[in-house]
């Protein structure tokens, strides 16, 4: 069960990055950067439970920290004027 | 058995995520769509491992985990629509594919 969510999710990571990432507005970008970050906590977490390793899941809340962070700077600078496509 | 009822759930959500990304055209649809359907694919998957490992250290993490997420899934979200609106992306518009 837990190894065919795990195929679901890299699937759905790879389709966002391959259509979000190509698209021509940064907003698009940072949605991909938003969906694969989630992503990853998920696939952690899920692997974490499927191979019983407990520090996985430590990595997966720090991933989600760093991610939440990267959005949030990353839209301020877009705020503050970065190029604009 | 509720465990896998429920990893069933989110392979539905996860589906309809992968469906929602190439549907629509309008950038705020498109933004609206994904991130929700994507907090309920946690959601989702993160009460389907707490069922399936029972009552030890795990589940405590995936609590943590799961009240992060839903602080912080919503929340950057919204931060990436106000940077597009504020940025003069119109809400109507039909921008390009």
């Amino acid at each position: 069960m837990l190894k065919i969510t795990i195929f679901l999710l890299i699937i759905s990571m790879l389709t966002t990055s391959i259509r979000m990432v190509f698209r021509a507005t940064i907003w698009d970008k940072l949605l991909a950067l938003n969906l694969i970050s989630a992503k990853t906590i998920l696939l952690l977490a899920v692997y974490a439970v499927y191979k019983d390793n407990i520090f996985l899941l430590d990595l997966s809340i720090s991933c989600g920290i760093i991610g939440f962070l990267g959005i949030t700077l990353l839209s301020r600078f877009i705020l503050r004027g970065g190029r604009q496509k | 058995m509720i465990s896998n009822l429920l990893l069933i759930l989110s392979w539905i959500y996860i589906i309809f995520g992968i469906i929602g990304i190439f549907r629509f055209s309008n950038m705020y649809a498109r933004l609206l769509t994904s991130s929700k359907i994507d907090t309920a694919a946690t959601i989702t998957i993160l009460l389907a491992l707490m069922f399936k490992s029972g009552f030890n250290f795990f589940t405590l993490r995936l609590v943590i985990l799961l009240t992060f997420v839903l602080i912080t899934g919503p929340v950057s979200n919204h931060i990436i629509a106000r940077s597009a609106y504020l940025n003069g992306i119109n809400l109507k518009g039909e921008d390009k594919k």
